[in-house]
């Protein structure tokens, strides 16, 4: 298998540049036409070029408001991001307890994976409307975004758990250290770069959620609403432009990411010299 | 939790907003607050300034140019939401608290009135009231006018009193919407790739446009254009087609879903925009649109003509409702904001746009006399002719499709419609999308 | 907790040790966040919609009965089945395709290249993309796939075609095509995981023991990478049994899911009908996954 590379491998990396192209040829369109000249459009053919709709995104629009969502946005991500990672650590520990009922949260989590998100955005919705509770991003938004970040959460801290030595812990049990102080210096340093996936899908999850935002972000669009707002709305390549200077902010914070996951594992590499 | 949201600029009023909201809900206590509050004048212009009041409604009119000159010009701050048309529905029905304004088209307010989340308007605190076109009081433009089928906006434009439920024929004193913008919609076509004469909105389904041709997916306004497609091709004689039997819906339903099966339309389409660039893009060359919508297609350098049609056109209104929760300083802001919206400078803006404004006779005064010409009394423009942003729509000499307001108003042979057998329409209609 | 409990753990939920009373009251208070924020937005949420889809409705409110008018409705419509064949098609279509591409980018990813930084760096390179907000990464396809755009122009001026192509715009294709587009990371990501947890000692005896690759993949990996395949499966099968977003976007409104459907509903402000609609969905997809999940312990082979 890892003898000469036969044909079998330039076949299969023909095909997964194919894949790559397929991939990023909506980004690259996106990107080409929000190059678009002042009086373009968002189809082609192109209509000179400029910069002109970069310009635009950092004015007010005629309707809407992109970067009060998207300030809200990026809120609502960090604390989605919060929440799931201390969330998905204790339920990660906690199902290594085997608890009595455990199977019952176990699917829980997977049918919170499986829900069509239509359905929680309608649940939640009615829910709140029954209760007379005001559905606002923070509150019914948040807690419906994260139906759909914690079983991811979860579902990396089995995987993590599952491959975990529990020796570790039982030395540091032997040395007399409270069950808080294993989890606090031994458990948590080693699942540590695990958390920061955890993190990132957090985040990003919950800054891309559109469906399960729907009905209940209330009275303030999160990015993805207003993005969808804007569809109905604007003609310009303006949405193209906030698309490009999207992907361009996702780049940094993947890019801020892996510093972090390349810092602490480096910074675990010393520790282990 | 209001003061932790949206943006540093206005997180100062939401803040006090937050309080007074607070206050207000304990019922009892801020009717006295409010009532010492308008008592006495000088706080009271003082106060407003720290008021904000939410406004929802679609992007045609939910526009941020307006928040910024009724910040200048009254001093207090309109937060604007746009959204879709149902989206829009949706919110007025079922989230009473999340707006202070609903701007919202009459056939909404036909729906949703009844969930009584709206109070009615005092019109004697109009100032404007008495120049309100007539469609909107009387619905007669002209006094002999013949009233077209349909939602037409003065039927549901008056209630019985303050706390009303019930729609009244006349002038009642108390206004549902206080109008602000409306006007008539006709087939849009590419006469390029056409080639001949349209006239009758039979041609939309002509097998000639197979895969070429599209219609709005809003219930209520497509059931109309449907309806005049079905009349215009003799195939159904509606008794009232602004309030079908379910025989009637059957049939047009019918006639649609056939032409689906067989390729006719290219594309559904939502939202303006969607039109804009289905148009532009070549995609459909025929389809129900708006005015501004066709402008805009043609402000790219694409030719595309409002194509005034002989059995008349199908029209619509919005206009502006206000939250049941509305009351004291914030009920006095929002009169405020209403009179000013009327006294001619969002009028101006809207008619540059290519809407008509309730009030023409004040927005008069914020239109150059040859856009006054274009827009509204279809002369030939003696210079370029400019929207609100600057671009330049058409050159000198051009004439305005349909002609001017008395023409293209005139004409109108339907509103958008809520009907008695609306649930059964919608059904329908989402059976037809589904088809 | 006695040491040899401890050992025996092998942190898979599933192996039925007797748990002790403390283990069940930590193990709960531990989990309990979990258990309330998916009690109050998963299971109260479901338990609402179930009541509501009872409920009667007027054009713009809805209020408690107990009338199966909705169901009958729903289930006597025969566009409800025409959908549903609709929703399967696409769910069957797409969920081939992201697996046979999704496989095969794994495996290249796994097993073709041989650095583990190459490996990670390929991987995020798949992961971008899907940085970019849904929305606009669907529409970003009309330009391209539209009457006059980049692909029927490439087309025209290659000469392979006279006439511009009119179903890549707008049609089932579209709908697929950005299906497979959005969703077929879903499937990588599980299988590439299976596939690098997967020991390469078993790769090497099966060869040493006289395979052909073609036999390693189907006797070896296959078999072992199976878990990642079954979880990339589902996220494929759920996301796109419950969109609606996709489907109304390329199919230019034309196309029908049942996702759409409810969202047509909600849109028309009938509750009672969407949380019909809505039930009957969550039981086809909880069907599907049951089926699905016969097949592989989730549990186990995480």
């Amino acid at each position: 298998m890892h003898g000469r590379r036969g044909l079998s491998f330039y076949l299969l990396a023909f095909f997964f540049a194919l894949f790559v192209l397929f991939l990023y040829g909506p980004t690259i369109t996106i990107a080409i036409l929000s190059f678009q000249g002042p009086q373009g459009g968002l189809t082609f053919p192109m209509n000179g070029v400029s910069t002109h709709w970069f310009g635009e995104l950092f004015k007010q629009q005629a309707v809407g408001d992109i970067w009060g969502s998207f300030r809200r946005s990026f809120a609502l991500g960090l604390m989605v991001m919060v929440t799931t990672v201390v969330v998905s650590v204790m339920g990660g520990l906690a199902f290594r307890k085997h608890f009595r009922g455990s199977g019952f949260v176990f699917y829980l989590v997977i049918g919170s994976l499986i829900v069509p998100s239509i359905l929680i955005s309608l649940g939640v919705g009615i829910l709140f409307n029954q209760l007379d509770l005001d559905v606002h991003w923070s509150t019914s938004g948040f807690g419906s975004q994260l139906t759909w970040t914690l079983p991811f959460g979860l579902l990396i801290m089995f995987a993590v758990f599952n491959r975990f030595d529990s020796a570790y812990e039982e030395a540091a049990r032997d040395l007399g250290a409270s069950p808080w102080q294993t989890i606090r210096h031994v458990v948590l340093p080693i699942i540590g770069p695990s958390l920061i996936g955890v993190a990132l899908f957090g985040f990003t999850l919950s800054y891309d959620e559109f469906a399960r935002t729907l009905l209940t972000a209330g009275s303030y669009n999160t990015l993805p609403l207003e993005i969808f707002g804007m569809t109905t709305s604007v003609t310009t390549p303006v949405l193209f432009a906030l698309g490009t200077f999207t992907t361009a902010f996702s780049f940094i914070v993947i890019g801020l990411f892996a510093l972090l996951y390349w810092l602490s594992n480096k910074r675990r590499a010393i520790g282990k010299d | 939790m209001k003061s932790k949201t949206s943006n540093k600029a206005g997180s100062k009023y939401l803040n006090s907003k937050g309080t007074q909201r607070r206050t207000l809900m304990k019922g009892a206590a801020a009717t006295v607050a409010a009532g010492t509050i308008t008592g006495a004048p000088l706080i009271w212009a003082q106060n407003i300034k720290n008021v904000t009041l939410r406004q929802f409604g679609t992007g045609v009119s939910n526009l941020n140019d307006v928040a910024n000159k009724v910040k200048e010009d009254l001093g207090f701050t309109l937060e604007m939401t746009a959204l879709d048309s149902d989206s829009v529905t949706q919110r007025a029905a079922t989230q009473p608290k999340s707006f202070d304004i609903a701007d919202i088209e009459y056939w909404i307010c036909k729906k949703v009135w009844p969930a009584g989340n709206l109070q009615a308007m005092d019109t004697s605190k109009i100032d404007n009231y008495d120049n309100i076109v007539g469609i909107f009081r009387n619905g007669k433009l002209n006094p002999d006018s013949v009233i077209a089928q349909g939602t037409a906006p003065h039927s549901v434009g008056f209630v019985d009193g303050p706390e009303g439920k019930e729609f009244v024929d006349e002038e009642s004193g108390w206004m549902t919407l206080i109008p602000t913008i409306y006007n008539a919609d006709t087939l849009g076509i590419r006469p390029d790739l056409i080639g001949r004469e349209i006239s009758t909105w039979a041609e939309l389904l002509n097998p000639e446009f197979k895969g070429k041709a599209s219609i709005l997916d809003i219930s209520s306004i497509g059931i109309m254009d449907a309806a005049m497609v079905c009349e215009a091709m003799g195939e159904i004689s509606y008794g009232d087609k602004g309030n079908m039997t379910r025989e009637e819906i059957d049939k047009t339903m019918a006639i649609f879903t056939e032409a689906k099966k067989n390729g006719q339309f290219r594309a559904f389409w939502k939202s303006f925009d969607e039109s804009v660039n289905l148009m532009s893009s070549g995609e459909v060359v025929i389809q129900s649109m708006w005015s501004p919508a066709i402008t805009a297609v043609r402000s790219k350098g694409i030719p595309c003509v409002y194509q005034p049609l002989k059995e008349g056109y199908r029209s619509w209104g919005g206009g502006l409702g206000l939250s049941k929760n509305l009351s004291g300083l914030e009920l006095d802001a929002a009169y405020e904001y209403i009179n000013w919206y009327l006294s001619g400078w969002v009028g101006g803006y809207l008619m540059r746009q290519g809407y008509y404004s309730a009030v023409p006779s004040t927005s008069k005064d914020f239109m150059s006399e040859d856009e006054w010409g274009y827009w509204f009394e279809g002369k030939e423009s003696q210079g370029e002719i400019v929207n609100p942003q600057g671009v330049v729509l058409e050159k000198a000499g051009a004439v305005r499709d349909g002609g001017s307001f008395e023409e293209r108003m005139g004409r109108v042979a339907c509103w958008n419609a809520v009907m008695d057998e609306n649930q059964y329409m919608v059904r329908k209609w989402n059976e037809f999308i589904a088809a | 907790m006695s040491s040899t409990t401890v050992k025996s753990s092998s942190a898979k939920p599933s192996s039925a040790k007797p748990s002790s009373a403390k283990n069940t009251l930590v193990g709960w208070l531990m989990a309990s966040p979990l258990v309330l924020i998916l009690g109050c937005f998963l299971l109260l949420p479901i338990i609402a919609i179930v009541a509501v889809s009872f409920w009667a409705s007027t054009e713009y409110s809805y209020f408690p009965a107990f009338i199966f008018e909705n169901y009958e409705f729903l289930l006597t419509s025969p566009v409800t089945l025409s959908v549903y064949i609709k929703t399967f098609m696409f769910t069957g279509i797409t969920w081939f395709l992201c697996l046979v591409i999704g496989f095969t980018v794994a495996y290249f990813l796994a097993f073709h290249v041989r650095t583990l930084p190459m490996q990670i760096g390929l991987f995020l390179l798949c992961t971008v993309p899907f940085w970019t907000s849904n929305i606009i990464r669907m529409i970003s396809w009309i330009p391209f796939l539209g009457r006059n755009g980049i692909a029927n122009n490439a087309l025209q001026d290659m000469g392979l075609i006279d006439e511009p192509l009119e179903w890549l715009l707008f049609s089932d294709f579209a709908v697929i095509l950005a299906f497979v587009h959005l969703f077929t990371l879903f499937m990588i990501v599980p299988i590439f995981n299976s596939m690098m947890r997967l020991d390469r000692s078993l790769i090497e005896a099966a060869v040493d023991a006289g395979a052909s690759s073609r036999q390693v993949l189907t006797n070896v990996i296959i078999p072992l990478t199976k878990p990642g395949i079954m979880i990339g499966s589902i996220f494929v099968v759920t996301l796109v049994m419950g969109d609606f977003i996709t489907v109304r976007f390329m199919s230019g409104g034309q196309s029908a899911s049942v996702g759409r459907v409810i969202s047509n509903e909600i849109a028309l402000l009938q509750y009672p009908a969407a949380s019909a609609s809505a039930v009957v969905l969550l039981l086809t997809v909880l069907i599907m996954i049951g089926i699905m999940l016969r097949f592989v312990d989730i549990r186990k082979e995480l």
